[in-house]
């Protein structure tokens, strides 16, 4: 795989057949999805989801020392506005002089809409590079300026010989794609070709050092790049740094929270590791083609099952599988003996989750292996990495193979459907949707949490741990159920939950 | 013509109409607009608004074509009455606002054409075209408004000298909307009359229908909602008045004065009514004597914001609280005309105290205007300086509060770091509230 000779990346419609509306079983989708036409697949109706922009934000918002600008009408990133502060706090983790977020918005009006924007643009980067001196500026390019035809990367090419900040451009318009995973390409394409590898060439010594050479060369061997994601907390990271050291290897965390620079020498490693495929499979291809690093993608390290596999697949790269395994067996032992009073509470409570197909799927394995009954799946989109991991669930699980499966970002309708119908002991959801489970009674775990631990052996224990404790008071929903009121219509609830999608293409 | 804005403190006018709807009772917004605008708007009305939540029928619930390349090349109409025809089956509304964005404008959709066929047929559907381009929450507030008193307010020639609707406070953008229009639909209850606020609580949509019989619209802004009034002056034939939004005993007393005069009350009765409330205000105000000035609480102030909330903190900081709000950065899109009019609200303080105004929208220069009007410290023996200084602002200007060490308590949009429920900073009442989260913050350590 090779884009990064364009100026924008495909969009995953188009290059995994990612679909965003389906209903059914886990054993439809998994069967209509090898047919390889789900893509097609839509809403008569639709309620309201991110896009490429402000999902690329969750990454861009993140990396130290750099200023975001957003070549846009004035409300595009407005989603910045509310993580300023918790950016800074998890910035400052990583580098306790950390800025936190600096951002500029355009602010394209009717004028510029006629007029073109780019000279807003211009004015915006060179007064980014005059106040902050950053390392990088980002250029966010939205819908608007796509339309007008601002042709940004001629720009950019001209004012990169002006400035001394690194200008990242990143092409995330909105409307080209429903699937706003589409952000996670738009973002690496940026970063793969504008600070991958500079400075690549200056560096050649003159008098090579054999020693250093060969110590250099070792060091590389046995460095992984584990690309993380903004959705995880720091102590998760840490967890998996301390998985990783405990085999032996040096490990390099990128993208989120990193420095503009980490990303020169980001090829200088034996193997990428990603911890989920929605985030990485457009990074970890292309550094396999452009420096030939190969790449584990399989699966994310949530519950034991995936943790496990995870290690494994790294340590058989690196051939020290053995070690590996008394690494488990040692980390095992422990976990299973803190487990027990969880389980005992935990047995039998059914479950429903909704958000990222990777995180979905592991999490429901999670719970399985707690003793839970998982009745459904609600996945934000679903594309070839979902269907691995599902084949998997349901291979070691056959009896999540009933379980329904609901595709589609967001759309809180057919979750209201679903709870009402199902009626389980938790939802366990992507965060900005929880509210309206909480409303109809259905006690929330959110899926996810930046200043929570979910991954490694650790998070599992985590997890049941914060699950029981979720469970053991449930007042605040029961309260609620009482008081507040979705808007859809009574009799939506006794309709098929998934009466809006279109999905005849791929019957 | 403008420039880009650092850290802007809006979201655009696609935002505002939303925020605007989202605000009244049952009536629920239909986004015509591209994929996301939707998830990126209700984000930053939820979290940016003190935790305001998704609401009846906002947040990732919005009903939206989420419109993309397909219809941008082939037009989006049919998307859209497909949408609306949906969105009445599914969602049970009083009132549907079609809303649009600025992808299907710059295509040249006609969203009449799609709500021509639905209205009247069992609900009412209305729309107004509110893309981003056009400006920033304000203009969407503005908008929607105009287009609820052209085809949602009944024509009624018939006048209620008793009854007055108030608007200027703009739901969401002022996060304590709610409890600032409680406060000051309450002070006019006192003055003898009956308000609709469509925003408030408790209010219907049959109040806002029936606005249209109002003797006279009190809009509680120099610089809000005065669009909205001249188009219901001449659609409905009422007149309106602008009031500045006050706040504490000097803002407040001058809001009930120019109301009584407008309304043409007994200035004996408004005084009457000025005095009960300064007696509740000052029983509980004068508590402070001890601590203010035990531990010196005075403070030098900058007042960061809004043209409604700029003027109304830094009085009371002046006039009520004793302070010095010497410098106020309002960063508003604003015209000539309205820059004079505000610069004028900050020039007749009882105190004498006579603040520098400055109009910028970025936020990285307030601090350079502090450094300008307070000087910067080189390591000097003596230094005037600004210390001990307060920052009132937004969740954006901690950063320079940091930079300064200067305490800060966030009063205007974006608020992130408060939880808002049903607080009011308006009025009597409200300005109790700020004085209880002012001096708070300068005594959270002890």
């Amino acid at each position: 795989m090779d884009y990064t000779r364009e100026k924008t990346p495909p969009i995953r419609e188009e290059r995994l057949g990612a679909c965003m509306a389906f209903g059914g079983s886990c054993c439809d989708i998994s069967r209509q999805s090898k047919k390889g036409c789900l893509f097609n697949n839509n809403r008569k109706f639709s309620q309201s989801q991110g896009c490429q922009l402000t999902l690329s934000l969750a990454i861009l918002n993140t990396i130290r020392d750099s200023v975001i600008i957003v070549h846009s009408p004035i409300g595009c990133g407005a989603n910045l506005v509310a993580q300023a502060g918790v950016s800074k706090g998890f910035q400052k983790l990583r580098d306790p002089n950390a800025f936190g977020l600096r951002w500029i918005n355009t602010n394209l009006d009717e004028v510029d809409v006629i007029n073109g924007g780019e000279e807003k643009l211009r004015s915006a980067i060179l007064y980014a590079d005059r106040e902050y001196r950053p390392s990088a500026i980002i250029v966010m390019n939205s819908c608007v300026p796509a339309l007008i035809g601002d042709d940004i990367d001629t720009l950019i090419e001209e004012l990169q010989k002006q400035v001394s900040a690194r200008i990242v451009p990143v092409h995330c318009e909105g409307f080209k794609t429903k699937i706003q995973a589409t952000a996670y390409d738009a973002v690496y394409h940026g970063i793969l070709r504008t600070l991958v590898g500079v400075g690549e060439d200056e560096e050649e010594p003159i008098i090579i050092d054999e020693l250093e050479e060969l110590k250099r060369k070792y060091r590389i061997s046995r460095t992984v790049n584990v690309l993380n994601v903004s959705s995880m907390s720091r102590p998760d990271e840490e967890n998996l740094v301390k998985l990783l050291s405990a085999l032996d290897l040096n490990v390099r965390i990128l993208p989120c929270y990193a420095h503009p620079d980490d990303f020169a020498d980001s090829f200088e490693a034996a193997l990428n590791v990603s911890i989920c495929a929605t985030h990485d499979d457009y990074f970890v291809e292309h550094m396999k083609s452009k420096y030939q690093i190969p790449f584990i993608l399989r699966t994310i390290p949530i519950g034991i099952a995936n943790t496990n596999k995870w290690l494994l697949d790294i340590a058989g790269f690196f051939g020290i599988e053995e070690q590996a395994r008394k690494l488990i067996d040692s980390e095992m032992r422990e976990l299973n003996i803190a487990l027990a009073p969880y389980r005992e509470f935990l047995k039998g409570k059914t479950a429903f989750l909704g958000g990222g197909e990777i995180r979905i799927i592991t999490t429901a394995e999670l719970l399985h292996s707690l003793g839970m009954e998982i009745l459904g799946l609600r996945g934000f989109h679903f594309d070839r990495y979902g269907e691995g991991l599902l084949e998997e669930l349901m291979e070691e699980i056959p009896e999540s193979e009933r379980a329904i499966i609901n595709i589609g970002t967001g759309q809180p309708f057919e979750q209201a459907n679903l709870l009402e119908k199902h009626r389980p002991d938790v939802f366990v959801g992507h965060p900005g949707g929880n509210g309206w489970a909480n409303k109809q009674g259905v006690p929330v775990f959110p899926l996810f949490g930046q200043a929570y631990e979910y991954m490694g052996y650790v998070g599992v224990y985590e997890v049941a741990r914060r699950l029981t404790r979720i469970l053991k008071n449930t007042s605040y929903s029961r309260n609620l159920v009482k008081h507040a009121r979705l808007p859809y219509r009574q009799d939506w609830y006794s309709e098929d939950p998934f009466a809006y999608i279109n999905q005849d293409a791929a019957l | 013509m403008s420039k880009f804005v650092e850290r802007p403190r809006y979201v655009c006018s696609l935002g505002g109409a939303v925020g605007t709807i989202k605000a009244l009772p049952r009536t629920v917004p239909i986004l015509h607009a591209a994929t996301g605008c939707g998830g990126n708007v209700a984000t930053a009305l939820n979290q940016a608004a003190g935790y305001l939540g998704s609401g009846y029928c906002s947040g990732q619930a919005l009903p939206s074509t989420n419109t993309s390349e397909r219809e941008i090349v082939f037009g989006g109409e049919e998307r859209l009455s497909e949408q609306i025809e949906n969105t009445l089956k599914l969602i049970d509304g009083d009132l549907y606002f079609v809303v649009t964005g600025c992808m299907v404008e710059m295509i040249g959709d006609n969203i009449n054409n799609s709500i021509k066929a639905f209205d009247g047929a069992g609900a009412r559907v209305i729309g107004a075209e509110t893309g981003g381009f056009h400006g920033n929450y304000y203009k969407g507030y503005e908008i929607v408004l105009k287009t609820l008193f052209q085809e949602f307010v009944a024509k009624n020639p018939v006048k209620d000298s008793r009854l007055l609707n108030l608007w200027g406070i703009v739901p969401i953008q002022d996060v304590f909307w709610k409890g600032n229009i409680a406060i000051i639909k309450d002070l006019l209850v006192k003055l003898g009359y009956r308000v609709n606020t469509f925003f408030g609580y408790g209010e219907t949509l049959d109040d806002l229908k029936h606005a249209g019989a109002a003797s006279l619209n009190i809009v509680v802004s120099d610089t809000f909602g005065v669009e909205a009034a001249q188009v219901f002056e001449e659609v409905h034939d009422v007149p309106y008045i602008t009031a500045p939004f006050p706040i504490g005993d000097q803002g407040t007393a001058r809001f009930l004065r120019t109301l009584g005069h407008a309304l043409g009350i007994e200035p004996a009765f408004v005084e009457k009514v000025i005095k009960e409330e300064q007696a509740y205000y000052y029983s509980y105000f004068e508590r402070i004597a001890d601590v203010y000035s035990d531990l010196d609480l005075q403070r030098y102030a900058v007042v960061v914001g809004d043209s409604n909330y700029t003027q109304a903190l830094a009085r009371f900081l002046a006039d009520d609280l004793g302070w010095l709000p010497e410098l106020v950065v309002i960063t508003d899109f604003l015209n000539d005309e309205q820059k004079e009019l505000l610069e004028g609200r900050f020039a007749d303080y009882e105190s004498g105290i006579k603040p520098e105004v400055v109009f910028d929208t970025d936020a990285s220069n307030v601090g350079k205007y502090i450094a300008r009007h307070w000087g910067q410290s080189k390591g000097q023996r003596y230094f005037e300086g600004f210390n001990p200084g307060f920052i009132l602002g937004s969740a954006i200007d901690r950063d320079t509060a940091e930079k300064l060490k200067a305490p800060q308590l966030t009063v205007t949009y974006p608020i992130s770091n408060r939880v808002v429920l049903d607080r009011g900073y308006a009025g009597y009442s409200g300005a109790l509230r700020l004085t209880e989260d002012l001096l708070s913050v300068l005594v959270g350590n002890r």
